[in-house]
């Protein structure tokens, strides 16, 4: 139980603890933010911030099972704030991803899809199919009922369907 | 079952959340319901690009600067490898 071992000693103020749990959490915080936000910058910025948060909110922390939802609750909530920031310098998010097998034509239209969506559909497909999480530990990020993330799930794939369209039928 | 009952089904059908009897059900039903058939099919092929989708990299340049905004925003952090030779900073030379 390697995250037990390190939130403990967080919260005794042990000077490695920090790098144990970037070390566990870094690259699904990475991943998740720069799906949210589209670019390696701002996720790089947006994962620095999160463990900085984790760090400062040390002395809340439990090792009772509940720190991914609430540290992927951070990174959700730093996401948004950049989001907005985005829409208010009306940057356009730059959707490339690096890695020769991702430059395909079908996902890079995939992701363009994903991120024309609304947010409200585009995260459920972010956490269960993306990052493969269960219904109850993505509604418990939203704090919004299962049925309610389902719900959400189904028509954001139906959606992103939609949005694909022939792009999908192209691919062999 | 009816079809009206398996088309609500299609998004169970769609994400592998059915058992396998039922799998079947629905694709019996959907040789003779062309409509029914191109939404199981679409939907799933969506479900599943989404699902193999390997994701951005995270690359080690990304986590040495991660670690890098991390110490000049003052938190005791210690890597567990040192940064690789090309991404450490270098005086100028002095010629």
């Amino acid at each position: 139980m390697a995250e037990k071992r390190w939130l403990t000693a967080l919260s005794e103020g042990d000077p490695n603890a920090l790098g144990g749990i970037y070390e566990l959490y870094g690259e699904r915080i990475f991943r998740y933010t720069f799906r949210m936000l589209g670019n390696r910058t701002d996720a790089e910025d947006a994962t620095a911030e999160t463990f900085l948060r984790v760090v400062r909110r040390s002395a809340e922390l439990r090792a009772d099972g509940a720190f991914r939802t609430w540290l992927f609750r951070i990174a959700r909530n730093l996401c948004i704030d950049k989001l907005r920031q985005h829409k208010l310098m009306e940057l356009p998010p730059d959707a490339q991803y690096s890695g020769a097998e991702e430059r395909t034509t079908l996902r890079v239209t995939v992701h363009q899809a994903l991120n024309d969506l609304p947010l409200e559909y585009r995260e459920p497909l972010i956490y269960c199919d993306l990052e493969e999480m269960s219904a109850k530990e993505a509604a418990d990020i939203l704090k919004i009922s299962v049925p309610a993330l389902k719900s959400r799930l189904y028509r954001g794939r139906r959606a992103l369907r939609d949005k694909l369209g022939s792009a999908m039928e192209r691919t062999p | 079952m009816k079809n009206d009952l398996l088309k609500k089904l299609v998004d169970l059908y769609a994400g592998h959340e059915l058992p396998s009897e039922l799998e079947q059900e629905m694709e019996v039903a959907a040789v003779t319901d062309f409509a029914m058939k191109a939404d199981m099919v679409s939907l799933r092929e969506t479900v599943d690009t989404l699902q193999s989708d390997p994701g951005p990299e995270f690359t080690e340049e990304s986590y040495q600067r991660i670690l890098m905004k991390l110490y000049a925003r003052g938190a005791a952090i210690q890597p567990k490898a040192p940064a690789p030779a090309h991404l450490q900073y270098h005086l100028p030379i002095q010629g």
